[in-house]
């Protein structure tokens, strides 16, 4: 009985790429570490992230010019997201510990666009002080964490709560998204670099397999923690969230 | 955390040169690495930083947690290369047992070579960034990038991140260690929600230090940009060596 079933090797590999985990501290999935992806990826990608970078600047530049706490203060969430995201959580299913990326909650907080911004600052300076992505792969980490990320933290909070959903539903379902949009993004942009001449869509696959024990749990972990976050901020601060256009004035009642 | 400053030595080669010169050669080096097709370049690169990494006395905590990392997701690569991908099979084992197979695990010669080459890759390149960022500070390369005309807000933002990246994490020490005092942490359910606490936490604590922060900022002067570094000129010597170093690696590149 000869079964010749491509998911089942991949199976076996994840268990494998997951037993590894166990001699690292920690496993940082959701950067693409320096020299993975050739020069014409890694190029392309950076192409992709300039315009989002240029958009988070003309909105930083545009806001500070009003509010001179503005800089200081997106250089704090900066440093409050480098923070979360070098935070271990243990991760049940894999035995091992991973990290949330923190994007989603920016998002929420403070839009896409400065939320990007935020991202690459964070992921510049994990680049050159942890070795958790790096520079040649600092546009493509930026699309999958800053721009994927945000985007799909701060959309689905806000389509959540038009629909009168509660927030720590909304913070849950955001934080969720943002992890798994992430984690699919990244591994469309390791496939790419890594496929050689292999087609895409298998490799695509199979990537996303084998991250699937460690990343699904945590998706489920970061919309945890995105929930408590905005659920003690809406309780202790519900200012600061009406001051960011996170909720209505009376909505703060 | 501690990678951050306790590292970083002051008294070998490298921490004299100019940061803009440091960070010029490590981008050429860096695309170099990446554009090569082969094993021999970016080992080659690897074997250099590995020794440049003893000569300005890198520790060998600092080593091994700079380069856990990337040398597992290397070897994942390689084995999803090997395992995955490629036409020429090596070997070809049905598993548990050849008489009752379940499934078939199959080697590829040319998934192997690719794998290696961009295992070999990632090692170069990481070697490389490791060197620059163990042999400069963080103020020196931000205004290396200043120089390098990289937009001054992602400059401001990132040296503000870096001075408060050590405020919050103390903030967040103090209440990670009450939170676990008091339990917090004693199942999945109560530490992800002492999890999410912490993380709110930070941010208040973010807004409560950024108004701060400005007030105490502009008591100084601040008008809402932050001076750079100034620039020393360029030392005539520093210069012609890593244009001689570049000259030279791109020769080994190209054969």
């Amino acid at each position: 009985m000869k079964i010749k079933n491509s998911k089942l090797k991949v199976f076996i590999l994840s268990l494998f790429a997951v037993h590894c985990s166990l001699f690292t501290e920690t496993a940082y999935a959701m950067h693409i570490s320096e020299g993975i992806l050739p020069f014409n990826w890694a190029l392309f990608w950076s192409l992709i992230a300039v315009p989002f970078v240029a958009w988070g600047l003309y909105k930083l530049k545009k806001l500070s010019s009003v509010d001179l706490s503005f800089k200081p203060l997106v250089g704090l969430m900066a440093a409050v997201v480098f923070i979360i995201s070098c935070m271990p959580i243990p991760v049940p299913t894999a035995g091992t510990c991973s990290h949330p990326c923190g994007t989603g909650i920016s998002g929420i907080l403070l839009g896409p666009a400065i939320s990007i911004l935020i991202t690459a600052v964070a992921l510049l300076i994990q680049a050159l002080f942890l070795a958790h992505g790096g520079l040649s792969t600092w546009g493509a980490d930026i699309v999958s964490m800053g721009v994927v990320g945000s985007f799909a933290g701060f959309l689905t909070f806000r389509l959540l709560r038009s629909m009168k959903i509660n927030m720590a539903v909304s913070g849950f379902m955001a934080g969720l998204l943002a992890d798994w949009a992430t984690y699919l993004t990244t591994s469309a942009e390791l496939a790419s670099g890594i496929k050689g001449d292999s087609a895409f869509m298998p490799l695509f696959w199979k990537i996303l397999i084998a991250f699937m024990p460690t990343q699904l749990p945590l998706g489920i972990l970061e919309g945890a923690m995105t929930a408590g976050m905005v659920t003690l901020l809406y309780k202790k601060r519900p200012d600061l969230l009406v001051r960011m256009r996170v909720l209505k004035p009376e909505e703060a009642i | 955390m501690e990678i951050f400053s306790e590292y970083l030595k002051k008294d070998h080669l490298l921490s004299q040169v100019d940061a803009r010169v440091k960070l010029g050669v490590s981008l050429f080096i860096l695309a170099m690495v990446l554009s090569y097709k082969g094993l021999a370049f970016p080992l080659l690169i690897l074997g250099l930083s590995l020794c440049l990494c003893i000569k300005i006395k890198m520790p060998f905590k600092a080593f091994l947690l700079r380069f856990s990392e990337p040398v597992f997701i290397a070897l994942v690569i390689v084995l999803i290369k090997f395992l995955f991908s490629g036409k020429e099979v090596i070997f070809s084992i049905s598993l548990p047992t050849s008489h009752f197979s379940l499934f078939t695990l199959t080697g590829h010669k040319d998934g192997l070579m690719d794998g290696l080459q961009i295992g070999s890759r990632i090692l170069g390149a990481v070697s490389v960034v490791a060197v620059m960022g163990f042999s400069t500070p963080f103020t020196e390369f931000m205004a290396g990038l200043s120089w390098l005309k990289v937009p001054r807000g992602i400059i401001e933002i990132s040296l503000f991140a870096y001075r408060y990246i050590f405020v919050l994490l103390e903030d967040a020490m103090v209440i990670y260690n009450a939170q676990k005092n008091r339990l917090g942490y004693s199942n999945i359910k109560r530490g992800l929600s002492s999890f999410g606490t912490l993380a709110g936490s930070l941010t208040l604590k973010a807004f409560e230090h950024s108004q701060n922060t400005t007030t105490a900022m502009l008591q100084r002067g601040y008008d809402g940009n932050i001076p750079m570094l100034k620039h020393k000129p360029f030392k005539l010597s520093e210069v012609a060596v890593s244009v001689l170093l570049i000259i030279t690696l791109g020769v080994v590149w190209k054969i």
